[in-house]
């Protein structure tokens, strides 16, 4: 095979030119990578999902009642569009175990009576389900199972409805319905504290006093119809039987946060992929355009001999493809072993019985497509300008750079010396240059603005809610309502210094056409353990009548202070009552609404009940503390705030590391790509100039100085910009993952810029540091023979 | 020998080439006198540049001393070999290599920054005969002006030695003329050694000593008795 001339042109130039093109083709490589992480990702989980939801019968609407007889399921599948309906028992059992001093807690729920055509199917992993006569065989969910080193046959002692009971694993197993399985009162999931048990109806039945009764009822529809009016007429058939409101698949909780993770993948498929194709393609235009003006003559001799235009142009396109392929090849090679990482994130934080990897061609061909056009694009203009050069005037050097712009006053301001005259007029020049790299640069500023401010938001938040907001130690939730008096019994609890009631009632709270369904919080009129904080973060004191909503819930009724909203209670006397709205509160997680207590139990119609207690804990009579609230029948289950902090903590922890380390090597990708490209190239039009002033008599660091001096100044002035950027792209994030399951505080403190800024400026340093040695090596007698 | 300045024994120089090696200086022995201004001829290859570069301190001898004054230039590092040109040697290029972002007066400066004992640029300009196109950029000049702001920026530090490498190569006898008239009259009131290499045996006449390169070595050397003005010689 020949290789024709122009064609090895290309090779020998890719050869000469490694390191700018390896720098371009990783910045390419790292937009490719991006788009096939973000794609992939996103359409596995997406696709699994799907899967899973579909092989094991995923519900599509599931609502608590008090205690329903199972009669009423008959009415429930005579509603329209329902091709499914299982009455289950769902309840929280309280662990016993002799190696866990905290509370944990286990959610029983009973096996659908048919294993193939029920609703929320198993996957069994390991064993056999329960013998549906048994009242001591459960199947445990994996989590939970690998959190407790369970085998098969293990025996584990709960506490149901205040009784202790020695249940057997007879299998482990996975749910469509707990794939994200959070405990109550949780932040994150903690498969040690909190998992999922499986047994036979009958079981669950005796254990609960639920005998020919269900407490929970899961729907599938039709495809295609209308979720809201099913969830209606069920909630009409279930509110005489303590129905707090159905919900849909798209607020069942697992679902809810599997979604904000996908969310979130969108989000970054949208930002990061195209920042790094307009860099790259910057980075293109300029080092093909440094490329072509010295191989202007070299051009003109082409012309003279006949090769066409054309010709000329496909030679300069190749070039650019070859590193737009390189580019590709790392990017799909870095992208599918990031992807199969990120999978491995996922099933170990996510419960999947399979995780469908897509490699969909159609990503691969996408993201090969956008860089192919992002390369080309940057070399357009480039190549344009070479079609055009007409032979005589390409064989002819071109003519010196026309410097006219004087700058007085630049200068006079910044004192500057005739070295750091010639490095601003030289920025001046090229203006369009200049704000590229300034673009670049800021751009991987940007990225690390826009990724690590999320550490600190979270920070913030915590911070918020657990020192601030939520002071308690532990908090105990009671199974139902019990009588004020339950507080004077928590008081009595070893190691209790304080003890605070709360009330929960479920309601749907309405504003014209529309309306959440959520619990509202009844609190003491001062509350010092569970407190309400204004926006400003100062506590709020609990309204003698009217609602202090949570800024996420008045946004989703579009209701403001003074405003009255219709609370329609979903428990005990299910009153329905117009309130006013007295105050908006802060809320990061979940829609929050609250009032004073008396009030709540007054609206509601009820007496003087509790849901629980709020609690200061003496760290030294933890244990004492975590024994005897196990043992009191009344416990529904307790959340530990350092528990949940901890394990919050934790599992940032985990996700940090991998997180920060994959934005820096992306940002530096950016920032060495530019700076290498822009070093080189400067020191290629003014190597000249650099020798000259080496023979003048100049040190290598004074020459070093100015050629650093320009990169400094893009650097340096790029910064504020990439703040900006990074603010701007961080506040649309915020925007586009805020719901009504999380409001992320928009808190970017200065030591998010800080670090974005060092951690570009060191990598701009080591680009320079890079070309150090060719500085270093400038050619002084070359310089006094020949001309440019 | 208090008057000369410059003083080279045995100087040689080989380049090596691959397999080959180059012997660009055979052993040259040289004196400069104070304020001499010497005219170095020589075919292409003949070594001329190569000693200029050497005594000028932008590259190293092979073998053979060169001494500027009481300093051995052929003992100097990197370092102490641009100290050297910084504070004693103006050089002028045959293309000038001014710094295009520059004025003229600012690339005069450019050095005058950096000087010990400089005189002012506009001093240096004035000498050159360019105080009224000072304010140009090199792309405004011709390039005889050019070629005389690079003379006046050689001159401005005060130096001891002027080393121009071929400064009338890239101009028309007109214009060549005015840089020669430029560079004598610099030789004259600043009284720095000058030595001019070039092609151009017609120079040879405004000089006080000549010196021809062949092969390496000065093979002939010749002192006029009287030398011209730049302006009773052409070419």
């Amino acid at each position: 095979m020949v290789i024709s001339p122009l064609r090895r042109k290309v090779l020998r130039d890719l050869r000469r030119l490694w390191a700018q093109v390896l720098a371009i083709a990783l910045v390419l490589a790292a937009g490719v990578a991006t788009l096939i992480l973000g794609n992939g990702a996103y359409s596995s989980l997406h696709e699994t999902r799907a899967r899973y939801y579909d092989d094991y019968r995923f519900a599509d609407v599931f609502a608590d009642v008090t205690r329903a007889p199972r009669a009423l399921l008959g009415d429930i599948r005579e509603i329209d569009n329902v091709l499914a309906a299982e009455a289950r028992i769902a309840k929280l059992a309280l662990l016993d175990l002799p190696t866990m001093a905290e509370p944990g807690t286990l959610f029983m729920v009973s096996l659908p009576e048919n294993a193939d055509r029920g609703l929320n199917l198993l996957h069994l992993r390991l064993g056999r389900l329960p013998d549906p006569q048994s009242a001591h065989e459960m199947v445990v969910s994996e989590g939970f199972a690998a959190a407790h080193r369970l085998h098969l046959g293990a025996r584990l002692a709960v506490l149901m409805n205040g009784q202790r009971r020695e249940l057997v694993v007879t299998g482990i197993a996975l749910s469509p319905e707990f794939i994200y399985a959070l405990g109550p009162g949780e932040m994150m999931p903690d498969p040690r504290r909190f998992g999922i048990a499986w047994l036979p109806r009958p079981a669950l039945e005796a254990a609960f006093d639920l005998e020919g009764a269900f407490s929970n009822v899961v729907l599938k529809l039709a495809p295609g119809a209308s979720v809201d009016r099913a969830i209606e007429a069920l909630d009409r058939l279930t509110a005489p039987y303590g129905g707090s409101g159905a919900v849909a698949r798209e607020d069942q909780i697992s679902h809810a946060f599997l979604d904000a993770e996908l969310k979130q993948l969108r989000a970054m498929v949208k930002v990061l992929p195209p920042i790094f194709l307009m860099v790259a393609a910057m980075l293109v235009n300029i080092t093909l355009s440094r490329l072509i003006t010295l191989e202007r003559e070299q051009i003109g001799l082409l012309k003279a001999i006949g090769y066409s235009s054309r010709a000329i142009a496909q030679h300069y396109v190749e070039f650019v493809l070859a590193i737009a392929m390189l580019g590709i090849v790392i990017g799909v090679a870095a992208g599918s072993w990031l992807g199969a990482g990120l999978a491995q994130l996922y099933v170990r934080f996510f419960s999947f019985p399979f995780l469908i990897f897509t490699r969909d061609p159609q990503i691969y061909g996408l993201a090969a497509g956008f860089t192919v056009a992002a390369a080309v694009a940057g070399a357009l203009f480039a190549v344009r300008v070479a079609v055009a050069l007409p032979p005589a005037a390409a064989m002819s050097p071109p003519a010196p750079a026309d410097y006219r712009a004087r700058m007085a006053g630049l200068r006079r301001l910044f004192a500057l010396r005739q070295t750091g005259v010639m490095v601003a007029r030289h920025l001046f020049r090229w203006p369009l240059r200049t704000a590229s790299g300034m673009f670049g640069v800021a751009m991987a500023v940007a990225i690390l603005v826009a990724s690590l401010w999320s550490f600190g938001s979270i920070n913030h938040m915590i911070d918020v809610t657990f020192t601030r907001a939520e002071r308690h130690d532990a908090l105990v939730a009671f199974g139902a309502a019990e009588p004020a008096r339950a507080l004077f019994a928590a008081r009595q609890m070893p190691g209790v210094l304080a003890a605070e009631p709360f009330r929960a009632v479920a309601a749907r709270i309405s504003h014209r056409a529309l309306s959440r369904k959520l619990s509202i919080m009844g609190k003491p009129e001062a509350p010092v353990l569970s407190r309400v904080l204004a926006p400003d973060l100062r506590p709020m004191a609990m309204p003698e009548a009217g609602l202090i909503l949570s800024e996420a819930l008045a946004e989703a009724l579009a209701v403001r202070p003074g405003d009255r909203v219709t609370v329609e209670f979903l428990e005990g006397a299910r009153n329905t009552v117009t309130l006013p709205v007295s105050g908006l509160s802060l809320g990061y997680v979940g829609l929050g609404a609250a009032m004073e207590i008396a009030a709540l139990n007054r609206a509601a119609g009820e007496g003087a009940v509790i849901s629980g207690v709020a609690l200061q804990i003496d760290e030294t009579q933890q244990k004492a503390f975590y024994a005897a609230a196990k043992a009191t029948p009344k416990t529904g289950f307790v959340a530990v705030t350092a528990l949940t902090v901890a394990r919050f903590k934790e599992t940032l922890a985990e996700n940090i590391t991998v997180m920060i380390t994959v934005y820096v090597g992306l940002a530096a990708i950016i920032a060495v790509g530019v700076v290498y490209n822009f070093s080189r190239i400067a020191l290629s039009e003014q190597g000249r100039e650099l020798a000259s002033l080496r023979v003048l008599g100049f040190t290598r660091g004074e020459v070093s100085g100015i050629l650093f001096g320009e990169l400094a100044t893009i650097v340096l002035l790029a910064q504020p910009f990439g703040w900006l950027f990074g603010y701007v792209i961080a506040f649309g994030m915020v925007q586009a993952f805020s719901s009504d399951l999380y409001r992320v505080p928009f808190v970017i403190g200065p030591e998010v810029y800080v670090t974005a800024s060092l951690v570009v400026c060191a990598a701009a340093l080591a680009s320079a540091w890079a070309i150090r040695g060719r500085i270093n090596s400038l050619d002084m007698v070359e310089v006094l023979k020949t001309r440019e | 020998m208090s008057n000369s300045i410059f003083r080279t024994k045995g100087l040689t120089k080989v380049y090596r080439s691959g397999a080959q090696e180059v012997h660009a200086l055979r052993g040259v022995d040289f004196r400069a006198a104070r304020g001499e201004f010497i005219v170095i001829l020589g075919p292409s290859g003949s070594g001329k540049s190569t000693f200029l570069n050497i005594v000028g301190g932008l590259d190293t001898a092979t073998a053979g001393e060169a001494w500027f004054g009481d300093h051995q230039l052929t003992a100097l590092d990197e370092r102490g070999l641009t100290q050297y040109r910084r504070d004693h040697v103006g050089f002028v290029f045959q293309f000038y290599n001014l710094v295009p972002s520059l004025t003229a007066r600012e690339n005069v400066a450019l050095v005058t920054e950096i000087a010990r004992h400089p005189m002012s640029p506009d001093d240096a300009l004035a000498l050159v005969g360019l105080t009224d196109r000072r304010d140009h950029f090199p792309a405004q000049l011709s390039g005889g002006e050019q070629q005389r702001v690079a003379i006046a920026r050689a001159i401005a530090k005060n130096p001891e030695v002027l080393l121009c490498d071929e400064p009338t190569g890239a101009l028309d006898s007109a214009t060549g003329i005015k840089v020669l008239e430029a560079l004598a009259e610099v030789n004259r009131s600043v009284g720095a050694t000058t030595l001019v290499i070039t092609h151009n045996a017609a120079i040879r006449e405004i000089a006080d000593r000549v010196l021809r390169f062949a092969d390496g070595r000065i093979v002939e050397e010749t002192t006029n008795a009287t030398k011209k003005s730049p302006a009773e010689v052409s070419w």
